[in-house]
């Protein structure tokens, strides 16, 4: 009876003990383990709100048993007392791909790959695998634990890091542990980002490709979710359904790709939780009303080695700028009440990630604020609050332990990491300090020795005595020498060793002491060896204590001060404002004006600027509006601004989606770059709006961004609202390839011949789809279930086609020969479509009657020629032989150099055929706004339309003519008088950065040799960028 | 006018046979001439026989016998220029861009002061006529690629062959400065760039090179191609060429000029050089710098910094002219006078930037001698445009001349102006 009860309880206790684990066969007897632990009198930071100053905290079974100022020991505990320590929750990391094997790369072949080539029922883009799952190949690394256990994570969330649809993390806890308690959570959310990683399918090649891949995966996600029946078995589709319910985190490298990404979550109604670049402190303005969580990093840029000041003058200050903010983008995204986790991507030193922890706490994100973003606010975007993010009871026991207070002084170190109730030692600590002054008395002297350094590796200067002898003198003089030699000290557990050279009255060579230490008298006894090789005796009694220094903590302590860095422009690099420029009034007087209307060139004529908008044009009597700023424009031309029909400045990875022959469904509007220079350069060249064309690299390639050149303001606030659309098309030696090497013989078409195929294809492609919707959306939702007819599948490529021949959409047409523009032509006209405008043209004037016919217009270089094949026949006559035969013509640039004197252009079809100055300067305002569908608001000075208006110093289509200023939507954002001034003001941001990095390098911090950033001039025939 | 058409009937006549014509001599008569040096008449005589210009006056206080001159043309209300130079040129070496078999301006090698672009040199080129006849009639036509490209050679546009083409044979050798920044990618997709860590030993490398050909030179009883190519760089018969832009290079040019005795050193490029002009001045090292149509290096950089370069050097005092290298530059090459004229636009006065593509040029390439202005003496290279040939909207040649010789001011693209013009005419 009785053996029955105590077996019973004792089962009843194992039980207990192995309460939620799955039995698994031991080999032997099971492991012995402590049943718990008591780690007394700590300094214990509970979580972002609770501190407890001296407290105790309990660890059982690998969880919080108690914590609190007073609680209660069990019985059995390990009692570890902490005097002094500081313990603070395990970090949890967002983003690690700890564990699991990297992404293997097939091998590189010259040839495209237009199609996947992977096994099995998956999606038809190699990129895309959601079916991926980190659970499946995670594998205990010590090493990798470690190095993010001494950064103080005890839990991160990981995934393979390759590809745009990643697939799913798992949420594991670090350490030494068995693969079977380790894996906290198998679904620990969904990875996504815009780079194709090992993919070598030649689609996407572009960013504005991924973005669209992205969009046409979540459509086919919802179309297969509710057509599984009648549809083939897809497994990454459906491990993509079943990842939506999870945590999405969508990883980028840089603040405008943050928005790109969460506009594709709005679009889908996904809660992306996306990892930012570092830099979204430039666009502070956008993120006030952030709603969802982020994660940022935390590796702020390091600085450059400054000290050759010719490689110091050619970093461009935007660099120096980032640099110098970066540190406080938490800081600032926090003030701006974003909720970010914080990342340790990127370090793979722990110091160097503390470094910038402190960096951080410097530069003002509070210690509550820190301490969430590492803890609690990723426990709550991976759902594991009720597991991790705080030391509270019931949680598991993962804690870092710190010498001091990592929050407060910078020189804490950390000297272990707990982990689900396991205990790594990170820093071996010294058992003993022998630090202080002592005599060692050995058996014929004795030696005092003053030992310094720090406990594990203390140093030591012995003072040994040698009498010298004199014997030329009578009587012999004796002196006696002191000298000063260094110990070597070796501390083993309580042992230390010294060995000093001595050379004195007894001893000539080296003296070994071995000893015992005792730390409670301050003591040494032990044996030693003379140099003679004779054992001896000896003992070392404490004469003074080691004194710290007294400046030690303060000069370690954090502190807090945002006040010496400098501000953010807009944008933050050279020539960006200290704050955006405001609408004004102005009004301009006694200028030339080339109206563009009627009424032709108005001598000594005023215009006035009013809300954005042209207000008053002419002579005579006005109004002028109250405030209005003045300029007096006294033998200056005043014109509306220049608009170019065919740029690629300001476009973000990829001005080409080069992987398939029809790629409708990708978007410039998708990646403008508000950070270009040559949005400024073009600005002083008079030019404020720009179409940003795809690439002439398919036959059908992306959508348009028709932008102003708003320099400062966000892509977005770039955008023309409600801006007519816009498609390019491309025929000739880019789209069949002829150019790009002999590889690339792969993809349709090669010839001429097919190219017209491929249109047709699109076409009647998109015909047959929208006959599929128009049948669907013809019923009555009632009908449709009753007929049991589903919404057909949704095809972004075919949308754009349709919207083409629907008349919704306009073609803009890259061209050279004529034998090409007449097919255009005839496959349009026979498909019942325009083609609205053909760019470069430059055959145009050989066929100009079928151009005006077809309704066509011609948008064209001034006097480019010979640079390829198709443009032997090119001639600089071209602009006015189609104007003759009535045809709208325009002069582009397609050229960043060329764009911002489209004036010079322009005039240059005065030279070549004689136009008139009026007609040639419609050539770069009037008639590109007519081929862009915007000439009822722009290209023209008429009262109601828009205030884009350039001031020039002559005739703007003079050699002369220089720009001196330019307002977009009545807002000055050029100013040729304040050109020395922002010079000035360049070079002295610039200096007073440099001086900092100066101390940076001075100070021994990281720093990195300069590398410049070479500016991307997007042309035509760029094809691809790094979106690996 | 009258004078247009006059002038039209005579160029047709001319064009039939115009070898016997050029013995004869002719007066352009009343042009405001502008000499090249800065000066300029405002109503000039410049008469020519065979290839030389044997008079230049004023029209106002020259006392004229019309009797002497075969012919006198009128050219009243026009602008008679010198011809314009094209130093650093690939014209004729090219013809397609994108066609290899086109390009021949680029040889494989580092040290290649043997290869003479000379001899590639294509006298019918056709991009060639369509940069005549905007008054660019001469060009230094230059090799490209290594660390010592080759041997340029100064030729005039209108030729029979590459021989009766050259007006200077092999005048200097050009040398790629080593970069003090590294990296690259191609124009389109450049990848970042970052400091020359080998600047310095690239630096050694190109100094012994020279040494060894500086020790060459001075014995008779060897042959290296590669070192006899470089002999007259010593004995300044040769120019030596060095294209740098970066402040650091320009410096280290400096020096080595000194260092190694080069007589005749021109640094090609020279984007930084405004902020050493007065060492480049005191070390007399001329530049031919990268016309404005080109962006700034820096995006900190002025915006208008390229347009404003020629004004930055002239202000200093350094000998400068223009050149037009870089993308497209090949059929840009016509658009030479535009670049002055921007130049002017952004500080220079109108002849001094005629000066930057005319006797500047000359003077640096050292053909100043026979060419490069309107004076008596020099050979009759010249051009007459019905307004400012520096504005896009009246560079309108009536006239054109080479070493005497009347130009045709028609070319492939005019002939399919007219053809299609008259194809729609006639509908």
């Amino acid at each position: 009876m009785k053996t029955a009860l105590f077996l019973t309880f004792l089962f009843s206790l194992i039980s207990t003990l192995t309460l939620g684990q799955i039995p698994t066969p031991n080999n032997g007897v099971k492991k012995s383990e402590a049943s718990a632990y008591v780690l007394r009198n700590a300094k214990i930071i509970v979580g972002p709100d609770q501190i407890i100053k001296k407290g105790s905290l309990v660890v059982q079974e690998g969880k919080i048993k108690a914590v609190g100022r007073q609680v209660k020991f069990p019985n059995g505990a390990i009692i570890i007392d902490m005097e002094g320590r500081t313990i603070v929750p395990s970090f949890i990391e967002s983003y690690s791909s700890i564990g699991l094997p990297k992404a293997e790369s097939k091998q590189w072949s010259p040839r495209p790959q237009m199609e996947s080539s992977k096994a099995g029922a998956y999606y038809w883009n190699e990129a895309i695998h959601p079916e991926v799952q980190a659970a499946q190949h995670f594998e205990i690394d010590k090493k990798g634990a470690e190095l993010l256990q001494k950064m103080g994570f005890g839990v991160a969330v990981t995934h393979i890091n390759d590809g745009i649809a990643r697939g799913s993390g798992a949420i594991v806890a670090l350490g030494v542990l068995d693969h079977s308690e380790a894996v906290l959570k198998s679904n620990g959310g969904a990875f996504f980002s815009f780079h194709k990683g090992v993919s070598k399918q030649s689609y996407p090649s572009s960013q504005m490709g991924a973005i669209a891949l992205l969009r046409q995966l979540f459509h086919d996600a919802q179309y297969y979710a509710d057509n599984k029946d009648s549809n083939p078995e897809n497994l990454s589709l459906n491990a993509l359904n079943e990842q939506l319910k999870h945590p999405l985190v969508f990883a980028v490298d840089d603040k405008l790709e943050v928005f790109r990404a969460n506009k594709i979550g709005e679009e889908f109604n996904l809660d992306f939780i996306i990892l930012g670049g570092g830099n979204e402190f430039e666009q502070i303005e956008q993120f006030k009303d952030w709603k969802n969580p982020m994660i940022l990093p935390m590796n702020f840029p390091s600085a450059y080695d400054v000290n050759d000041p010719y490689v110091a003058l050619q970093i461009p200050l935007g660099d120096l700028k980032e640099w110098e903010l970066a540190p406080s983008n938490p800081y600032l995204l926090k003030k701006n009440n974003v909720t970010f986790a914080l990342t340790s991507k990127g370090h793979n030193k722990a110091e160097d990630f503390w470094k910038h922890f402190h960096k951080m706490l410097e530069n003002g994100l509070s210690r509550e604020d820190a301490l969430a973003a590492l803890t609690t606010i990723p426990a709550e975007i991976f759902n594991i609050s009720d597991q991790a993010g705080t030391l509270e009871e019931g949680k598991i026991a993962s804690f870092s332990v710190f010498d001091k207070d990592p929050f407060e002084v910078k020189n804490a170190v950390m000297e272990e990491s707990w982990s689900l109730g396991k205990k790594h030692i990170l820093k071996e600590k010294a058992d003993i300090d022998i630090r202080g002054k002592y005599r060692f008395s050995l058996p014929e002297t004795s030696y005092v020795i003053d030992i310094k350094g720090t406990p594990e590796q203390p140093t030591g200067e012995v003072i040994t005595y040698k009498t010298m002898i004199d014997s030329t003198t009578n009587p012999v003089k004796k002196t006696i020498d002191t000298i000063k030699v260094k110990a070597g000290i070796k501390v083993d557990f309580r042992d230390a060793v010294f060995h000093f050279d001595v050379d004195d009255d007894n001893y000539k060579g080296v003296l070994t002491l071995h000893g015992n230490f005792s730390p409670k008298i301050d003591a040494f006894l032990g044996q030693g060896q003379t140099p003679d090789g004779i054992w001896i005796k000896w003992a070392g009694v404490q004469l003074s204590r080691y004194k710290k220094k007294e400046d030690e903590l303060s000069k370690h302590a954090i502190k807090v001060d945002t006040s010496s860095i400098g501000k953010v422009w807009f944008p933050n690099m050279a020539y960006g404002f200290d704050s955006l420029p405001k609408k004004q009034h102005y009004i301009l007087r006694n200028a030339t004006l080339w109206t563009n209307e009627k009424e032709g060139i108005i001598k000594e004529g005023t215009v006035i600027l009013k809300d954005g908008k042209i207000e008053f044009v002419g002579t005579g009597n006005y109004s002028i509006p109250h405030d209005a700023i003045e300029i007096d424009c006294k033998g200056m031309h005043i014109t509306t601004g220049i608009i170019d029909e065919h740029s690629h400045i300001a476009i973000s990875k990829g001005v080409n989606e080069s992987g398939q022959a029809v790629t409708a469904e990708v978007s410039i509007e998708d990646v403008v770059r508000n950070d270009d220079i040559n949005i400024y350069r073009q600005l002083s060249g008079g030019v404020t709006t720009s179409q940003l064309l795809h690439g002439s690299a398919n036959p059908i390639g992306g959508r348009s961004a028709i932008i102003k050149l708003k320099w400062g303001y966000s892509p977005d606030q770039m955008l023309i609202p409600d801006s007519p659309k816009f498609i390019k098309f491309a025929l000739g030696e880019n789209v069949k390839q002829s150019n790009w090497g002999d590889y690339q013989t792969i993809r349709f078409p090669q010839t001429r011949m097919g190219v017209e195929q491929v249109f047709y294809d699109a076409f009647i492609r998109a015909e047959e789809y929208k006959k599929r919707w128009n049948e669907f959306t013809q019923l009555s939702p009632k009908q449709a279930e009753r007929k049991n007819i589903k919404a057909p599948a949704v095809d972004l490529e075919l949308e754009a086609v349709w919207e083409i021949k629907n008349g919704e959409r306009f073609i803009s047409c890259h061209s050279y020969v004529q034998s090409e523009i007449n097919m255009l032509m005839k496959v349009a006209d026979s498909m019942g479509f325009t083609v609205n405008t053909f760019t470069h043209i430059l055959e145009g004037y050989k066929l100009a009657d079928k151009m005006a016919k077809h309704g066509a217009g011609g948008s064209t270089f001034s006097d480019w020629w010979a640079y390829k094949m198709e443009v032997k026949d090119a001639i600089p006559y071209n602009a006015n032989l189609m104007q003759e035969q009535g045809v709208v013509v325009a002069i582009n640039s397609d050229d960043a150099e060329m764009g911002r004197r489209l004036n010079q252009e322009a005039a240059k079809s005065i030279k070549y055929g004689g136009m008139s100055e009026e007609d040639a300067w419609k050539m770069v305002t009037l008639n590109p706004a007519k081929l862009m569908h915007l000439d009822d608001r722009l290209g023209s000075l008429k009262k109601g339309k828009d205030a884009d208006i350039v001031i020039w110093t002559s005739n703007p289509l003079s050699i002369e003519a220089r720009v001196s200023k330019t307002f977009v939507d009545g807002e000055l954002l050029y100013d040729e008088s304040k050109s020395v001034d922002h010079y000035l003001r360049i070079q002295q941001e610039k200096a007073r950065i440099i001086s900092k990095m100066l101390a940076s390098n001075k100070a021994g911090e990281a720093k990195k040799p300069f590398i410049k950033k070479k500016e991307k001039h997007w042309h035509c025939d760029t094809i691809g960028d790094s979106i690996d | 006018m009258k004078t247009l058409n006059i002038l039209s009937a005579f160029i047709l006549t001319f064009c039939v046979g115009f070898i016997a014509f050029t013995q004869d001599r002719v007066l352009l008569s009343k042009a405001k001439v502008h000499i090249g040096n800065g000066k300029v008449i405002n109503q000039g005589y410049v008469g020519i026989q065979g290839e030389e210009i044997i008079l230049v006056e004023n029209a106002l206080t020259y006392n004229l016998d019309k009797s002497k001159w075969d012919t006198i043309i009128d050219l009243k209300g026009q602008e008679l220029y010198p011809g314009f130079f094209a130093p650093n040129s690939n014209i004729g070496l090219t013809e397609v861009d994108a066609v290899r078999a086109t390009r021949d301006f680029r040889e494989i090698g580092t040290y290649n002061p043997h290869v003479r672009s000379l001899i590639a040199f294509n006298a019918e080129s056709e991009i060639s006529t369509t940069v005549k006849t905007n008054g660019v009639l001469y060009a230094q036509v230059t090799p490209q690629g290594g660390v010592i490209s080759g041997s340029s050679s100064i030729m005039k546009l209108e030729a029979w062959n590459w021989e009766d083409a050259a007006v200077k044979t092999d005048d200097g050798i050009h040398l790629h400065w080593p970069s003090t920044t590294k990296g690259g990618g191609w124009w389109a997709e450049p990848s970042t760039r970052k400091s020359n860590e080998n600047y310095s030993n690239q630096l050694k490398d190109l100094r012994e090179f020279f040494e060894a050909a500086l020790a060459y030179s001075k014995a008779n009883d060897k042959f290296d191609a590669r070192f006899e190519a470089m002999r007259e760089v010593f004995t300044g018969e040769k120019r030596l060429y060095i294209h740098a832009n970066q402040l650091r290079a320009l410096l280290d040019i400096i020096d080595f000029k000194r260092e190694l005795k080069i007589n005749y050193p021109v640094i090609v490029g020279g984007y930084d050089a405004y902020k050493v002009a007065d060492q480049l001045k005191d070390a007399e090292i001329p530049i031919i710098i990268k016309g404005g149509h080109t962006l700034p290096e820096n995006e900190d950089d002025p915006v208008d910094l390229p347009y404003r370069l020629p004004a930055l050097l002239q202000n200093a005092g350094v000998l400068y002219c223009i050149q037009n290298s870089g993308r497209m530059e090949t059929m840009n090459t016509r658009n030479i006078p535009f670049l002055a004229g921007t130049a002017m636009a952004y500080g220079l006065t109108e002849e001094e930037a005629i000066s930057a593509v005319t006797l500047n040029t000359a003077k640096i390439l050292g053909v100043d001698k026979f060419t490069g202005s309107i004076e008596v003496g020099k050979k009759a290279t010249l051009f007459v445009s019905t307004g400012n040939a520096l504005d896009m909207r009246t560079n309108n040649l009536t006239l054109g001349m080479i070493h005497g010789k009347f130009i045709s001011l028609t070319n492939l693209q005019t002939d399919l102006y007219h053809k299609y013009k008259e194809k729609y005419e006639a509908e």
